[in-house]
C-alpha cells in the first residue's frame, strides 16, 4: 500500500511548521523507490530529526536523487509510507548547479530571491524585510559581494554556495542537497563543509546531503547513510533506520 | 525625415497599423521570451503554422455551406478557426509531451509539416475562397482597422498585465521546476497558463500580422537581448524594448522604402541580434560613440532626402506644347484589372457592344486621366500607338525611355509612367508607388520627374474598383498640384 502523507495536514501544510520536535522531520516505512514502477532502492526505513548533519553516500546512479526527490515529493513513491513534520515549503533543497539551464539571464541576488517566493504575493514587488533577510543569507554564505554577478558566471564552489543561500532564504527546518561538494575545489569545499555545520549546530537544521565519495562523506557527516545495489543502510551515527 | 514625423501623427492614414506593431512588438517578446529561455522555440513557428491551417479549414467549411456567409465579418470567422485550431493543436502537443518518450523537437516538426500540408490541402478544397485565406495569412497588419486594433490592444494588453503580475511564478517554474513544485505546488498552472498566452497571442496575431511577422516578434527580440543583459528583468524590459524597436523602424522602413511590413519587421530584428552579438564586444564607450554616429548618419541622410515636389511644368514653361504620352507601364506582376459593377457596361457586354474579354485596368484609367490633365495644362497630347501601334509601354528608366522613344523615330517630349506597386484596401487605402517622368527624345534631359509613394486614403470607396479610381485620382490631382 503507497502512502504519503504530511503530519500537518493538507490545508495548512504550508503555512505551519512542526508541531512536535519529538517526531521526525521525514519519515520513510518499507518505502520502494524507482520510476515506471520498476524499484531503484526497495524497503527505505529512514527518519530524519532536527539538528543532524547526515550524509548519503552511494556511487552514481545508485538512488541517491532518487531518494531526495521522493522526500521533497517531486517522484512518488511505488510502495510503502513517507511522511512529514513540516511542511513542503520548508525544505530547502539545493541541487547540483549543473542541473540548471544557464540559457537563463540570472544575477546571483536573483536566484537567491527565488527561495522567498513562495511567501511573496504575485501583486507584490519584493518586501523590505525580504530584501534585508537576503543580505543576511549571502553574509551567511559569504558572498554578498557576489550578488550583482551573474549567476552562471560563478564558479562552482560560489554557485554551490548561492543555492545554498537560496534554501536558507526559504528559512527551511530541512535541507537537502543533492552532491553539493562535486565539482568544488578544495578550498570552497571547506567552506561549504563548514557552513553546513554551523547550519545544524547553530541553527539546529537537519542536513541531509550526498556524495559519491564515501570518505569525504565519512569526514563531515555526523551519520552516514549507504546507498548501493537497490539497498538502503545506516553506517553510524544519530539518523535512526525504522524498523 | 518627413516620413518619419508623418506616421508618428495619429492623423495618418496607416496610424493604426503602427501602434498595432508596436503594441506587438511590446508585449509578444514577453512570451517570446520564455519560449526562448525553455528552449521551445520551435513551439513559437509550429503554432502559428497550426493557426493558419486553422484559417483555411474554417473557409473550407463555409464554402461546404457548414458555416454562415458572414459578408464584412470574414476576419471574425478567421479568428475562430485560428483560436479553436491553436487551442487544439497545444493540448494536443501538451498531452504528447507527457505521454510520449520521443523528442519534443520531433513533435514540433511533425506537427509543423502536418499543419503546412493541411492548409494547403484546405485551400486546394476551397479554390474560391483561395485568394481570401491567401490574404488573411499573409496577414497585412497594414490594413488594421481601428475596431482591429482596440480588439487588439485589449488582448495584448490583459495578456501584458499577466505576464506582468505573474512573473516570478513564470520565472520560478521555467527555470527550476523542483523549487517551484516545493514553494507553489503544482506548477502545471504555470505551464497551461503561459501557453494560453503564448496561444491567443498567436492565434490572433496571425490573423492581423501573418504567421511570419508574429513569429518574428516572438523570437528574434528575446534573441538580441540575451547577449546584453545578466538579469531577468532587464531581460524581459529589453526584449520588449526591441520588440518596438523592431516595429518601429520596419515600420518606417517599410513606409519609406515601399517595402512588405512584415518581412521588413523581421530583418530588422535580425539585423538587432547581429547587432546585439557585434555590441557585447565593445566597451561601453564604443558603444555610445557606434550609436551617436548612427543617429547623426540617420539624421543627415533623413534630411538630405527631403526632395521639394514640383508640379508638372505647363507647356509654356518648357516651350513645346506636343508630348507623347506613353502607355503606363505595370511592374508589379499582377494584372491590376478593375472589377466591373458597372450595369451598363455588363448590359453593353450582354450585347455584344463591349467585348467582355477587355476588362479596363489601373494603366489604363491612369493614361485617361493624365492626358486629361496634360491638356488642361496646354499641351498637345499624342499616343505613341497612333503612329505604330507596335509601341510598348515606356519604363521609368531615362535611358531606356530614350532608347524606346528613338527607335520609334519619336521626337519632342515623352511623358512615361511606370507602377512599381498598386495594393488597394476598399474603404481605407491604396498603396501605391509610381514613377512619372517628363523627357526631352532630343538630348535625353529631363524635364520634370515624381515618384509618388504613399498610401492613399480611399474610405467613401465601397469596393476595389472604385478605392482604384479615387487613387488614381488623388495621385494624378498631386503631381498636376
Amino acid at each position: 500500500m503507497k502512502l504519503e502523507r504530511d503530519v500537518d495536514g493538507k490545508k495548512s501544510a504550508r503555512e505551519r511548521g512542526s508541531k512536535d520536535e519529538s517526531l521526525p522531520l521525514v519519515s520513510l516505512q518499507n518505502v520502494d523507490l524507482g520510476y515506471d514502477s520498476t524499484p531503484v532502492v526497495r524497503n527505505v526505513s529512514l527518519a530524519i530529526y532536527p539538528g543532524g548533519l547526515i550524509g548519503l553516500a552511494g556511487p552514481n546512479g545508485s538512488g541517491k536523487t532518487t531518494l531526495f526527490r521522493a522526500i521533497l515529493g517531486l517522484l512518488p513513491i511505488l510502495d510503502g509510507s513517507l511522511s512529514r513534520n513540516c511542511p513542503l515549503s520548508a525544505f530547502g533543497y539545493v541541487p547540483q548547479s549543473a542541473a540548471l539551464d544557464s540559457q537563463f539571464p540570472l544575477s546571483a541576488s536573483e536566484v537567491v530571491e527565488m527561495g522567498a517566493y513562495g511567501r511573496v504575493h504575485s501583486y507584490q514587488f519584493l518586501p523590505p524585510e525580504e530584501k534585508d533577510r537576503r543580505t543576511e543569507v549571502l553574509d551567511q554564505v559569504g558572498l554578498p559581494h557576489l550578488a550583482r554577478r551573474s549567476f552562471f558566471s560563478l564558479s562552482g564552489g560560489q554557485k554551490q554556495r548561492m543555492l545554498i543561500a537560496r534554501a536558507l532564504m526559504v528559512n527551511p527546518k530541512i535541507m537537502i542537497l543533492d552532491e553539493p561538494l562535486s565539482g568544488v575545489d578544495e578550498e570552497s569545499r571547506k567552506s561549504i563543509t563548514d557552513l553546513l555545520r554551523n547550519l545544524t549546530r547553530e541553527k539546529e537544521l537537519a542536513v541531509f546531503f550526498s556524495s559519491h565519495d564515501l570518505e569525504m562523506v565519512q569526514r563531515v557527516a555526523d551519520s552516514i547513510v549507504r546507498v548501493d545495489k537497490g539497498k538502503l543502510w545506516l553506517e553510524e551515527g544519530k539518523a535512526r533506520l525504522q524498523p | 525625415m518627413s516620413t518619419l514625423f508623418e506616421i508618428v501623427r495619429p492623423s495618418y492614414l496607416l496610424f493604426p497599423a503602427l501602434i498595432g506593431t508596436l503594441i506587438m512588438g511590446l508585449v509578444c517578446p514577453l512570451v517570446g521570451s520564455y519560449l526562448v529561455l525553455r528552449r521551445t522555440v520551435f513551439l513559437g513557428l509550429t503554432l502559428p503554422e497550426i493557426a493558419a491551417a486553422g484559417v483555411a479549414f474554417t473557409f473550407w467549411l463555409q464554402e461546404l455551406g457548414l458555416l454562415p456567409q458572414l459578408g464584412q465579418s470574414e476576419r471574425g470567422l478567421a479568428m475562430l478557426g485560428s483560436l479553436v485550431f491553436t487551442f487544439l493543436g497545444m493540448g494536443l502537443l501538451g498531452y504528447l509531451e507527457q505521454r510520449s518518450k520521443g523528442l519534443a523537437e520531433g513533435r514540433l516538426a511533425v506537427a509543423y509539416a502536418f499543419a503546412g500540408g493541411l492548409t494547403i490541402l484546405f485551400m486546394v478544397f476551397n479554390p474560391a475562397g483561395q485568394i481570401e485565406v491567401l490574404n488573411l495569412l499573409r496577414g497585412e497588419v497594414i490594413a488594421l482597422s481601428r475596431g482591429e486594433l482596440q480588439l487588439l490592444a485589449v488582448v495584448f494588453g490583459a495578456v501584458f498585465l499577466t505576464m506582468l503580475i505573474f512573473r516570478r511564478e513564470f520565472l520560478l517554474t521555467s527555470f527550476d521546476r523542483d523549487l517551484a513544485f516545493l514553494l507553489k505546488g503544482h506548477q502545471v498552472i504555470w505551464d497551461v497558463l503561459l501557453y494560453l498566452l503564448a496561444g491567443l497571442l498567436i492565434a490572433l496575431g496571425v490573423i492581423m500580422a501573418g504567421p511570419l511577422l508574429i513569429f518574428g516578434f516572438l523570437v528574434l527580440p528575446a534573441l538580441a537581448a540575451r547577449p546584453l543583459v545578466n538579469r531577468m528583468s532587464s531581460f524581459l524590459i529589453l526584449a520588449s524594448v526591441f520588440g518596438m524597436v523592431m516595429a518601429f523602424f520596419g515600420f518606417y522602413s517599410s513606409v519609406r522604402l515601399d517595402l512588405p511590413l512584415g518581412p521588413t519587421d523581421v530583418t530588422v530584428g535580425c539585423c538587432l541580434i547581429f547587432l546585439a552579438y557585434g555590441v557585447r564586444r565593445l566597451s561601453v564607450k564604443s558603444v555610445a560613440a557606434t550609436v551617436l554616429v548612427l543617429f547623426a548618419t540617420a539624421f543627415i541622410t533623413c534630411c538630405s532626402m527631403v526632395t521639394p515636389s514640383t508640379p508638372v511644368p505647363e507647356a509654356k514653361a518648357v516651350r513645346s506644347d506636343r508630348v507623347w504620352l506613353a502607355k503606363v507601364k505595370n511592374s508589379t506582376g499582377l494584372p491590376l484589372l478593375l472589377p466591373s459593377t458597372n450595369p451598363l457596361r455588363s448590359a453593353g457586354e450582354m450585347i455584344g457592344k463591349v467585348s467582355s474579354d477587355y476588362r479596363q485596368n489601373v494603366m489604363d484609367l491612369l493614361r485617361d486621366n493624365l492626358r486629361q490633365e496634360l491638356q488642361q495644362s496646354g499641351y498637345r497630347v499624342t499616343l505613341p500607338e497612333d503612329t505604330d501601334a507596335r509601341f510598348p509601354p515606356f519604363p521609368a528608366d531615362t535611358n531606356a525611355a530614350l532608347q524606346l522613344g528613338r527607335d520609334g523615330k519619336l521626337s519632342g517630349l515623352v511623358f512615361v509612367s511606370e507602377i512599381w506597386r498598386w495594393e488597394g484596401y476598399p474603404q481605407q487605402f491604396v498603396r501605391v508607388f509610381v514613377d512619372f517622368k517628363l523627357v526631352r527624345l532630343e538630348d535625353g534631359a529631363v524635364l520634370w520627374d515624381r515618384r509618388v509613394q504613399r498610401a492613399v486614403p480611399t474610405p467613401s470607396s465601397t469596393h476595389l474598383g472604385q478605392a482604384y479610381t479615387d487613387a488614381i485620382r488623388a495621385v494624378v490631382h498631386e503631381i498636376f498640384g
